[in-house]
This record gives C-alpha cells, sequence and structure tokens, in this order.
C-alpha cells in the first residue's frame, strides 16, 4: 500500500471515529439534533462504531509502514482526525456529521480489498 | 482516612497549585516556546526552504535529470572511483581523510568527493560522470550564500548561540514538560470537553482553543518536548561522562569512539599508496547488502589507512524505520583487505543503547515515513504553535477582564510587559521569518558574509517588532504588526518574480513542487495574518 493511499485511509477513518465519539456527547448531540440528551442506545452505538473506525485507522498505518512506524503515524492520525471534528462542530455541526459518515464508508470501503487480501 | 469534607479542599488545593504553576510557568516560557515551535515546525520543511533559497540552482538540478531521462551513458563504478580518487591525490593529497560518492543507488548521477579542508571545514566539489572533469558551471561560486532552511533548524534548537542557546532551550523545554503535566491536572473538564471550541466568546474562547489543541495533539507534544531533551542528553547531563572520561577535545574523541564501538584508526607514517577502490566497493556490498553509496579513506596514503563502505538505504528503509539514518557499513584495512567491522543495514552502532538513542532522535526529526509523515509533523508542530501562542494572549485576556492585582502597583506595568512581549513574540517572530526569505531575494548575491547578512536582518527584523510593540498600544500594535506579516508573506512571490523571474506557474509548469510549496505556504500564512486582522479590527469597529 503507498503511504499517500494509507495516509487517505488513516485520516478518513480517525476522522469518522472521532465525529462518532463527539455525537455520543450530549453536548456536540444537541448542536446537531437539537435532543438534550443522548438516547441511551444510540449513545452505546455511537461509541462502539467510533472505536471500531479508530482502531480500524491502524490496518492501513501497519500495512504501508510496518509495525513500528505505522504505531506512531496511527497516533499522529487519531490527532490530525480529532482536530477538524473540534474546530468545525460550533459552525457546521451538519457538515461534520455528513462528512463522517461519507469518510466512514470511503474509508471502509478502502479497507474492503486490503482486509480481503489478508485473508486470503 | 479523611472524611469527604476535608477531602475536598486539599484536593482544590492542589489543583489550584498545579494552575498557579501552570500560568507562571507557561507564561515565562511560552514567548521562547513560541519562537521554538514556530521554527521547529518550519524545520520539518527546510529541504524544500533550501531549494527555494538557492534559486541558482534550478537550472542545474534540470539540466541534470534531462540528462538522466536521455540515458546518456555514464562510467561505471570503477572508472568513477578511479576518477574521484586520481582528483583527490592530485588537489588533496594531504587531506586526512578522502570521502567518495561514486553514484546514486541506480548507478547512475553524479560523482561527488569530499574531504575536509585546512580550517576542519567539510567541503566537496561534483565530478562530470562522462569525463571525470570537475564540475564549475554554476555550483559553488555563483549560487547566493545562504543558511536556507537550516536557520530554522539550527534557532530552534540552539538560537544560533552554541552550547548557551542549547541550555536556554533545554531549560524552556524543561518547562514545557512541566506545564503540559500541570494542564492536564488543571483542566477538570479534559474528557467532557473534549472536543469543546465555543467561538465569539472572548476569554472562554480563548480557553477553549488553547485546550483543543494542547488535548487532541497531547501525544505529539509530549514526544517532540521528550526527544528534544532525549537528542541532547548528554550535554544536558554531562556528569558521568566528565567523571568517566574527562573533559578536552581527547576525551570527547575517546567516549565518541568507545559509544560507537570503533577505534579510530592510527596513521603508522609509513608510506603506502591508496589501493584500487573497487574491489573493496564489490566486497562490502556484498556484505552489508546494500549498494554503495560512499567509500571513505581515512590516512589515505599511510600503511595505516582505513577504508569504510557506506551503503545506500532503499525508500523502503526510510519509510519503513524510526531510526532511518544507519545504513549498511563495512570497514577494511587498506594494508591486508581484512574486514575489521560490518555493520547491517538498520543497525546503529554501539549496541541497545544506541540504536534507542538514534530512534530518539529520528523520532523527533521524522526521518522516516516520508511526505505523509512531515505534513502530520507540520500540522501537529502548527498545533503546539497555536497552543503556545493561545496561551500567552488567554492570560492577558483574563486580566483585561478583571485586574488580579499579582504585583501589588507594578500590576499594571507587568501586564503592560506581557502585552507588548506577546506581539513581539507572535506576529513580530513570524515577521521575522518570512523576512528572512525576503533578504534572500534581496541581500546582493556576490556580498561578503552573506549567510551572516540574512540572519541580521531576521534578528533586526525582530528586535523592531519588539521596539514597536513598546512604543504603540497594544490593540494598534497587534494590527500594525498582522498588517505587515499579511503584506510581507502575500508580497514574497512577487519579490521572487522581480528578483529571479520565477513565478508560481512557471514552478508548476517545471514540477518544481517545492519551490511552489514554499511560496503557496507562506501565502497560507499570509491569509491566516489577514483573517486575524479583519477579526480584530471587526471587533474595534464594534
Amino acid at each position: 500500500m503507498t503511504t499517500v493511499w494509507a495516509s487517505l485511509l488513516g485520516l478518513a477513518l480517525a476522522y469518522a471515529g472521532m465525529s462518532c465519539l463527539s455525537f455520543a456527547m450530549d453536548r456536540h448531540h444537541e448542536q446537531l439534533t437539537r435532543g438534550r440528551e443522548v438516547p441511551a442506545r444510540r449513545r452505546t452505538g455511537l461509541r462502539v462504531i467510533g472505536v471500531v473506525l479508530l482502531a480500524a485507522a491502524v490496518v492501513p498505518c501497519v500495512m504501508a509502514w510496518g509495525a513500528t512506524v505505522g504505531s506512531v503515524a496511527w497516533l499522529g492520525f487519531l490527532s490530525a482526525g480529532a482536530l477538524p471534528v473540534a474546530l468545525l462542530l460550533p459552525y457546521r455541526p451538519r457538515a461534520v456529521a455528513w462528512g463522517a459518515g461519507a469518510a466512514a464508508v470511503a474509508g471502509g470501503a478502502g479497507l474492503v480489498p486490503v482486509l480481503a487480501g489478508l485473508l486470503r | 482516612m479523611s472524611t469527604p469534607a476535608t477531602k475536598a479542599p486539599s484536593q482544590g488545593g492542589f489543583r489550584q497549585a498545579q494552575a498557579w504553576l501552570h500560568t507562571w510557568c507557561g507564561l515565562w516560557f511560552s514567548w521562547l516556546l513560541f519562537a521554538v515551535f514556530l521554527t521547529g515546525t518550519l524545520a520539518v520543511f527546510d529541504e524544500p526552504i533550501t531549494h527555494w533559497m538557492t534559486p541558482e540552482h534550478h537550472a542545474e538540478e534540470a539540466a541534470a535529470a534531462a540528462k538522466k531521462e536521455k540515458g546518456e551513458p555514464t562510467a561505471d563504478r570503477a572508472q568513477r572511483l578511479a576518477w574521484g580518487m586520481a582528483y583527490m591525490a592530485r588537489h588533496h593529497p594531504g587531506a586526512p581523510m578522502w570521502e567518495l560518492w561514486p553514484s546514486d543507488a541506480q548507478g547512475g548521477g553524479e560523482l561527488r568527493v569530499f574531504w575536509f579542508d585546512a580550517n576542519r571545514e567539510y567541503v566537496g566539489v561534483t565530478l562530470d560522470p562522462v569525463t571525470g572533469k570537475p564540475l564549475n558551471d554554476g555550483a559553488g561560486h555563483a549560487a547566493r550564500a545562504t543558511q536556507g532552511g537550516h536557520h530554522f533548524v539550527d534557532f530552534h534548537y540552539e538560537l544560533h548561540a552554541g552550547t548557551v542557546g542549547l541550555w536556554i532551550i533545554g531549560i524552556a523545554t524543561m518547562a514545557m514538560l512541566v506545564a503540559l503535566v500541570s494542564g492536564v491536572i488543571t483542566h477538570k473538564r479534559i474528557f467532557k470537553d473534549f472536543f469543546t471550541f465555543r467561538p465569539k466568546k472572548g476569554q472562554r474562547s480563548w480557553l477553549d482553543a488553547h485546550n483543543a489543541v494542547a488535548v487532541l495533539t497531547l501525544p505529539f507534544q509530549f514526544m517532540i518536548a521528550y526527544t528534544g531533551l532525549v537528542i541532547s542528553g548528554t550535554s544536558f547531563m554531562p556528569a558521568p561522562k566528565v567523571l568517566h572520561y574527562g573533559t578536552g577535545p581527547a576525551a570527547q574523541m575517546r567516549f565518541v569512539s568507545e559509544l560507537s564501538g570503533s577505534e579510530n584508526p592510527v596513521a603508522t607514517g609509513r608510506a603506502m599508496p591508496v589501493p584500487v577502490l573497487e574491489p573493496f566497493a564489490a566486497r562490502g556490498q556484498e556484505r552489508m547488502g546494500q549498494p554503495v553509496r560512499a567509500v571513505v579513506i581515512d590516512h589515505p596514503g599511510d600503511a595505516g589507512a582505513r577504508i569504510g563502505v557506506y551503503g545506500w538505504n532503499g525508500d523502503d528503509d526510510a519509510l519503513r524505520r524510526l531510526s532511518a539514518a544507519t545504513s549498511g557499513m563495512v570497514q577494511f584495512s587498506a594494508a591486508t583487505g581484512e574486514v575489521q567491522r560490518v555493520r547491517l543495514p538498520g543497525a546503529a552502532d554501539g549496541g541497545a543503547a544506541m540504536t534507542a538513542q538514534s530512534a530518539m532522535g529520528g523520532l523527533h526529526m521524522v526521518t522516516f515515513g516520508g511526505w505523509p509523515m512531515k505534513w502530520l509533523y507540520f500540522l501537529c508542530g502548527l498545533a503546539g504553535t497555536a497552543m503556545m501562542g493561545s496561551g500567552a494572549v488567554l492570560f492577558i485576556v483574563k486580566r483585561r477582564q478583571k485586574h488580579l492585582g499579582e504585583f501589588g502597583g507594578a500590576t499594571a506595568r507587568v501586564y503592560r510587559l506581557v502585552e507588548a512581549l506577546n506581539v513581539a513574540a507572535i506576529a513580530g517572530l513570524a515577521i521575522a521569518c518570512v523576512g528572512y526569505l525576503w533578504a534572500n531575494r534581496l541581500v546582493p548575491v556576490g556580498i561578503g558574509h552573506r549567510a551572516d547578512r540574512e540572519l541580521q536582518v531576521f534578528f533586526a527584523l525582530w528586535a523592531l517588532a519588539l521596539v514597536h510593540a513598546f512604543v504603540r498600544q497594544p490593540a494598534r500594535a497587534w494590527r500594525e504588526q498582522l498588517g505587515a506579516l499579511a503584506a510581507l508573506c502575500l508580497l514574497l512571490p512577487v519579490v521572487n518574480f522581480l528578483t529571479t523571474g520565477d513565478h508560481l506557474l512557471a514552478q508548476l509548469l517545471r514540477s518544481d513542487w517545492e519551490s511552489l510549496g514554499v511560496e503557496l505556504g507562506v501565502m497560507a500564512f499570509g491569509l491566516a495574518a489577514l483573517g486575524a486582522l479583519r477579526h480584530l479590527l471587526r471587533k474595534g469597529a464594534r
């Protein structure tokens, strides 16, 4: 996997994961939906999906850079993915949510051939 | 056992103590650390900046690339090494070390030779790979003398002040680690406020921004401060070394050679011509499994001469290794031809401690991972810069609302000092950085000590910004310096066009991504300064 491709995938997955974690919090859920509190099941769901996406971001990193540099890159992408979430939420919460959905789908789709290759 | 009633105040006391520590430790070092972070962030791209600052080399590089594309036949390694040796034997027979770089990893490219001259300076010359004659056209004498992007590297860890500067930066870095730890303890709602940023709320917004950039990039900030200290560990904690080895150059040499596990070769005084190098190169390549990057001869012409063969790291090595700086190496005795030492690619000299040290250095200087990692470091470095700047501004914004009177009668004067230092440290330093690039284009090419003149412009602009910040009212000083910064950044491509004739479109057409990246990056900083200025003007109008 080329490093540019891995960077795009890692960034997309980290951003999507961080968005899910943010919308599982009352304050940011309210920014998006005007609903005061996050329903309990949705909160759990968003957290699980968020953690899974963040964990998935490690896959392209390790594939492109190996375990040593890959784990450093992963930590970096977690930071890089979280910054736009925090800075855009007060201005464009809907755009953050739509962007997260698109990033999750694109990141997931990008991972499919990789994982299929690993299983074969 | 303490009851909850007694526990709560003691916890509050601890947190308050940490807040006090964070505020004052952070404030007094924030200006210096802002400079370290901004220049350190720019230092990530020191090579592209150097490229932009040496426009005389662009034509040469283009010609070399065209030659390579045409596939002009060049000499093989044996011939290249023979030419290099002949050049050194003829022009610099007395040099204590000859270093020949025969070719790139594919066996093509330039042939270069290096040595230490009479002033112990490391110098080199490029030889034509087709004829073996030195290349003189355009190289060296005609190019403008400049430190290029290395100025930012040097400034961010020793302020161009040698050991004294290194110590100042080391103390500031310690203070940064203290501020990071005390900041995390002070931040009561670190998880609840993880993604929180509330703009247009004055003091609250500054606090949110300060927290967000710091918390979200915390692993990077800890790593960069810690590795920054570790790299110069023996300078900051010299006692064990001094006790064991003593002081002075001889002690230092013994320390380095024992650390790397290699003996320094000793000249015997008996003359012996340098043997033909190609057999050594071929055997070295076989032992380390890498194409030959350099052949180094210590004490050439002496019977005690040593020949070291160094390898080219493959692209993959540089991507996947934290300590990418070390390549394979094989050392031979020139007299007997026997192998003295083998270092395999990726291994550091002298065992696990040196490998760890090398990985720490790689981690700090982002020698690994290629361009994506450099951009990631650039982004996180900017976040760190923003952390320092927002912290310093937050201190004074908080006190503009409510005078806290920490310094009794002198409080107003101290606040004024802090305001002025904020302007000069943030906007003023940025002006000095872009002014350094302006100086590169405006200082005449032939002038003596030209590289120093560029540095003088950098420091003079910074000093001027400091004076200006004290003379003008803070609000005006901010506006004027941000305006100057925006103008200098946005007009840099114009100056470049007027002085060298180069422009963005030409850079794009010849795929000169480094020059293009530098100019677009500087313009992005200019737009950010313009945005900040607009924000201040609107706030002033309200």
